[in-house]
């Protein structure tokens, strides 16, 4: 019994609709017009201010690129069943790195920049190293590493050292636009991109997702499980030092303390975003969505009247994306949950 | 001998820095700084207990900074209030254990993963916390700082009460069903529930014990100052989770001990006041706890390959 091929088109239709993407672009849609017609204010001059306005959504865009770089480090991470809690931390230690290389080094920001990015990749390197090599959980390894980052940027600067007057031109990159958009987000898109690519249209990506699903079966598959797995970090290591130096771009300045906590939005985003935090599936435009998600959820708040009024925009969207984390988990889980409660309920009398 | 070799090393290392303490910085050994020492850490060593049983279990809980930070300022309003000792600290323990249930209820009910669930509970905690607070001190009545006792006498209390409580519960580890429950947990949950034992149930209960731990912890941390921070508990999450792994009990669960746990929290907890003695600048404290946490974890890779082999 076959289905005729229109039910079948009908089908292909329900599926595309209901997946995990749609349902949070439903989201981030209904979101953003909320924000539209709750946040967008005419002050008493009559311009329109708040969230409605054309600048206010470059600054959403700017906003977001380091912690959607991030995201997009932790999802081929995520893919294959690990995760890294270091990238946060890196981000902070690479924008010291680099504030000394050019500052105290006497370096050009180029060169500066590329000294940078080997180092990351290098630091993402020793997480690769200790995970592969010596076989240990990536959540420990990480966890370790977090803090030897974060103690290494404090070590470096004693704490108090920040680094400032970056050339315009640098600065270019972090607080202009180019061709219309901000110039950061160009690199965003062109890192998306690339890891789009090798997730979904490569065999690396479909190495990682064996991977996820199973390390053992991978291995007999044939797989470089190790070196694949180490790409995989050094890949992460590397968007975060981009992350670093775009980061310190925009503010104009370097400090130990960068990136505090970025770890987390990027892990809820790469969440939200449908990559399963148990491995073996995920996509990078569902990681885009829910970086989205997070941003616009973000500067929306900070444009409430009432959020305005309490001064607690940062407060309420740290806890908001908290509960986003937990709902989107939930309902992971929840047909499994059903499926299980149904099964016993409907067992065959004896 | 054998079994306890990871023990022992870590024992080593801070016989090994004590020593050396000994030679270079007399001065550390002073009476009165050590006794402080170790009444900051009393509060530490609680919930690094909690932890281990945590970590047995093959469960991790990153939320116990939040908790913590949850914890004092609730206790630190009811004893603004007027509520007396002998009530905040049940209602603070009762706190810290309903929000170790919401935990529990994710990772045991739901079989969510608990590294995302408590880094989603810790989240919405603390900005739950600014958010009610906006980052106000609570000021605390008089009786409450040291019990009303000395401070002499109320360090010797805390540290005496952190330390009756690690024998007990490290026993009871061993030696009590329920502990071994843990283990068998821990080890192989599929095998224990064929042994007849319910894993969810046995996860659900450790993350209410830990929770519970860590309203006493809070309530420990009141007792020594006159006010309540609300980010006393920032960072608590990593201290404890690197002491216990520090200490030997393996992230893979059902292997390692507290008495490890509390070898593990001492040698850290050595560090900063040892950074300060030798004169070294304070700011690399948290690289060097990192690069004893990756020690820890390569001496335990290195280990467990060479078994294998």
């Amino acid at each position: 019994m076959s289905a005729s091929p229109s039910t079948q088109t009908r089908r292909d239709w329900k599926a595309l609709l209901t997946r995990h993407e749609m349902l949070l672009l439903y989201v981030l849609i209904a979101e953003w017009l909320f924000f539209y017609f709750a946040g967008t204010t005419t002050n008493r001059r009559g311009v329109v201010v708040g969230f409605g306005t054309l600048d206010r959504q470059f600054d959403i865009l700017r906003h977001s690129c380091e912690i959607g770089l991030l995201a997009l480090a932790l999802t081929p991470v995520i893919i294959t069943a690990g995760i890294d809690l270091s990238i946060g931390s890196l981000l902070g230690l690479c924008a010291i790195l680099f504030g000394k290389l050019w500052h105290d080094g006497g370096l050009p920001i180029p060169v500066a920049a590329g000294l940078t990015l080997a180092l990351g990749a290098l630091a993402g390197g020793l997480n690769a190293i200790l995970i592969t090599a010596l076989r240990l959980p990536p959540l420990i390894v990480t966890l370790g590493t977090y803090s030897l980052f974060r103690g290494l940027a404090e070590a470096i600067t004693h704490g108090a050292i920040t680094y400032t007057d970056f050339p315009a031109s640098f600065l270019f990159v972090g607080q202009e636009r180019w061709l219309g958009l901000p110039t950061q987000a160009w690199i965003f898109l062109g890192v998306a991109l690339g890891v789009g690519l090798l997730v979904h249209r490569t065999t690396f990506g479909r190495a990682f997702r064996t991977i996820g699903f199973s390390p053992e079966g991978a291995r007999y598959a044939g797989l470089p499980v190790a070196r694949r797995l180490a790409l995989v970090y050094v890949l992460a290591g590397l968007i975060a030092a981009i992350a670093a130096i775009i980061y310190t771009a925009r503010l104009g300045q370097a400090k130990a303390d960068a990136g505090t906590g970025y770890e987390l939005f990027a892990i809820t985003a790469v969440v939200l975003g449908g990559t399963s935090i148990f491995g073996g599936s995920g996509t990078v435009h569902g990681t885009l969505l829910g970086v989205a998600a997070i941003a616009v959820l973000k500067n929306g708040l900070a444009c409430l009247p009432v959020v305005m009024r309490m001064n607690a925009a940062e407060e309420m969207s740290g806890l908001l994306t908290g509960a986003l984390l937990l709902l989107a988990l939930t309902a992971g889980v929840l047909p499994k949950i059903l499926s299980r409660f149904r099964a016993r309920h409907h067992a065959p009398a004896p | 001998m054998k079994r306890f070799f990871r023990e022992l090393s870590v024992l080593g290392a801070l016989a090994a820095v004590l020593v050396g303490m000994a030679i270079f910085a007399p001065a550390f050994f002073s009476p009165q700084p050590l006794l402080s020492l170790l009444t900051r850490e009393a509060p530490t060593l609680v919930v690094a207990c909690g932890m281990a049983c945590v970590i047995i279990t093959r469960q991790i809980d990153i939320s116990v900074g939040s908790m913590f930070s949850v914890c004092s300022v609730c206790a630190g309003l009811l004893a603004a209030r007027g509520w007396p000792l002998l009530l905040v600290l049940p209602a603070s323990v009762a706190l810290g254990a309903l929000l170790g249930a919401v935990n529990g209820l994710l990772v045991a009910g739901l079989r969510l993963p608990s590294i995302v669930v408590t880094l989603a509970t810790m989240v919405t905690l603390r900005q739950g916390l600014n958010l009610v607070r906006q980052g106000e001190f609570v000021n605390l009545p008089d009786r409450i700082q040291w019990f009303g006792l000395s401070q002499m006498a109320g360090q010797l209390v805390l540290v005496g009460a952190s330390v009756v409580f690690l024998v007990a519960l490290a026993l009871a580890m061993r030696h009590v069903a329920a502990g071994r429950f843990v283990y068998a947990v821990g080890t192989d949950a599929e095998a224990a529930r064929l042994a007849g034992i319910r894993p969810q149930l046995v996860t659900f209960l450790v993350f209410i014990f830990i929770g519970a731990l860590t309203g006493l912890a809070a309530m420990m941390n009141l007792a020594q100052s006159p006010q309540v921070q609300p980010l006393s508990g920032a960072g608590l999450e990593l201290k404890v989770i690197a002491a216990v792994v520090v200490g030997g009990v393996a992230i893979s669960g059902g292997r390692g001990n507290l008495w490890g746990a509390f070898t593990g929290l001492l040698l850290l907890a050595c560090v900063s006041p040892a950074l300060i003695h030798l004169h070294i600048e304070a700011y690399w404290e948290k690289a060097i706890q990192g690069a004893i946490i990756l020690l820890a974890v390569v001496a335990d890779g290195l280990r467990t390959r060479r078994l294998n082999r």
